[in-house]
């Protein structure tokens, strides 16, 4: 069991709370008639008040986060770093725009929390004009963030009321310069999570800053070898309640992305087992696969409607193969991984409680065999402890 | 003048993409070199990014030849490079041929000046003339 000195630590997710000791981590799930707090105290109160409110770190992945929509002046450079930044700092996107085509594009109906706006170098001007400014009039938005040639800064500053400006995200070698827009981002969240009344309250407890659990798992992932037999190159599941995220070491991606990050994530916003359980079986019967995957599992298609703990398991063994499928040239998406070089598939989330390492292997030989057609069988881990997150909680 | 350069395709001629990028900066352009391996997107792309007025694609081993076909039409998608010169140089071909044919081809596939087989400098002077020409400074 790990030891984490004499810090309690606990992670709040959309359907379950993890609460982790030196001695042991517990988890609950959660009572949504409740306020967190009082669902927290109400079953874990006494371990909590034996601990000091300094040594008590909270992450949150409640809510479900920022959603942003990306304007920017080329795919392969402005939309696609900025679309890297916001994935890294748990931002989920909504939309991206190529700018040339603004006047075409039809406006999102859900109020944006943040709209980044993208497009450079220093020595360039005049990438932006009136569409941009007509389209953001039109748009319900909270926030909006340039990060363009510094040379179009006072024009945009000029046209866009309240606009945050920082320094444009390609350098004179076309390069990502990911720092400022990661940290205005990872700040606009802070500040989201910070906001809701729910969360507020858990500063009853604690002292210390409460993080987004994804930043949190992030800085999990240089130290996972320190606790489990990872073989690299590896890819993180998190399959939780509303959301699935993948962390991936960037040597599984072909780009032209120079960072300093080794690793990164991507977001499956509506798919999860417990909260986004609708859209994952509306994904399931979308894809041409999975009748011939329940035939292997040895169940009809009717268990996708069926609400028992075997219908549970087949979704989340089916949410472990509709995620690989998204990250293979099976299907277009934002990042195709070089998922024949994967040596190791590490689980997380409320997916570690209910499934067998038997039963994830038997998703994952599927896969390779049906949408890759390899024999290539990488190593299935789980994190039966549920406590990756605690390794970057530790962090600091 | 700002020239986006970079060796177009599945190779990786870097030499030679390095020996550009050196004679083009000592003639006082500001070079956005995409170094080698680089898609025909990328190359327009980067000159949105940069505002660049030419694009410099080399290419030495006749893998240009399949690129050069679908030029006219991913420029035809964007919409503020019309005035980009774009000029392509190095062996445009696989083995030998007609260098007066293959130079047609490549203008037809949209290129404004084709060196196939030419030096550098030489290369680098007829830009130069054609920039004269054109009145861009």
């Amino acid at each position: 069991m790990s030891h984490t000195g004499d810090k309690l630590l606990i992670d709040v997710g959309s359907t379950y709370f993890k609460v982790s000791t030196p001695d042991t981590i517990e988890q609950y799930f959660r009572d949504f008639s409740k306020d967190i707090l009082d669902d927290l105290m109400d079953r874990c109160g006494d371990v909590i008040s034996v601990y000091d409110k300094s040594d008590v770190y909270i992450c949150s992945s409640a809510n479900g986060g920022l959603s942003t929509l990306i304007i920017g002046v080329t795919n392969s450079f402005s939309l696609k770093y900025a679309t890297n930044i916001a994935f890294n700092s748990g931002i989920n996107i909504i939309d991206t725009i190529l700018y040339q085509d603004i006047e075409e594009h039809s406006l999102p109906s859900d109020l944006i929390d943040v709209v980044i706006i993208v497009g450079g170098v220093d020595t360039h001007a005049n990438l932006f004009a009136q569409p941009l400014y007509h389209y953001l009039g039109q748009l319900n938005c909270s926030n909006i963030v340039f990060v363009g040639s510094s040379q179009d800064a006072p024009q945009i500053r000029d046209n866009i009321e309240n606009v945050a400006i920082l320094p444009t995200i390609v350098d004179e070698k076309l390069h990502i310069v990911e720092e400022h827009l990661k940290e205005y981002l990872t700040n606009l969240y802070q500040q989201d999570i910070e906001g809701k009344e729910d969360i507020k309250n858990l500063y009853d407890i604690t002292s210390n800053q409460i993080f987004a659990t994804p930043y949190i798992v992030n800085r999990a992932l240089p130290l996972i070898n320190a606790r489990y037999s990872v073989a690299d190159p590896f890819i993180l599941l998190d399959i939780g309640g509303a959301t699935t995220d993948i962390h991936y070491s960037k040597d599984l991606v072909d780009d032209n992305m120079v960072t300093e990050n080794e690793y990164d994530r991507l977001v499956f916003k509506r798919l999860g087992v417990y909260k986004s359980r609708q859209s994952l079986i509306l994904a399931a019967q979308n894809n041409e696969f999975v009748y011939e995957l329940l035939m292997h599992l040895k169940v009809t298609e009717n268990i996708l409607v069926e609400q028992s703990e075997k219908a549970t398991k087949i979704l989340m063994q089916l949410a472990i193969f509709l995620v690989l499928c998204k990250m293979s040239h099976y299907q277009k998406s934002y990042i195709n991984l070089k998922l024949l070089a994967i040596n190791s598939i590490m689980l997380t989330g409320g997916i570690t409680k209910v499934l067998t390492i038997e039963e994830i292997e038997v998703i994952i030989a599927f896969f390779y065999k049906k949408i890759l057609t390899s024999d290539h069988n990488p190593v299935a881990i789980l994190d039966t402890n549920y406590d990756i997150w605690t390794l970057g909680a530790m962090g600091e | 003048m700002k020239v986006v350069t970079g060796v177009v395709g599945n190779d990786i001629h870097v030499v030679a993409n390095r020996l550009i990028d050196l004679s083009l900066r000592a003639r006082g352009y500001d070079v956005f070199n995409l170094g080698v391996n680089t898609h025909l997107e990328e190359f327009f792309d980067a000159v949105v990014e940069t505002g660049a007025e030419v694009l410099m694609i080399s290419s030495l081993n006749g893998e240009a030849e399949g690129w050069g076909r679908e030029v006219k039409l991913l420029k035809a998608r964007y919409k503020t490079i019309d005035d980009l010169i774009m000029m392509i140089g190095g062996n445009l071909v696989v083995g030998s041929g007609n260098s007066e044919e293959i130079v047609a081809r490549y203008e037809n596939y949209g290129f404004d000046l084709v060196c196939h087989q030419v030096d550098l400098n030489t290369g680098l002077d007829l830009l130069q003339a054609l920039l004269k020409e054109r009145n861009i400074t």
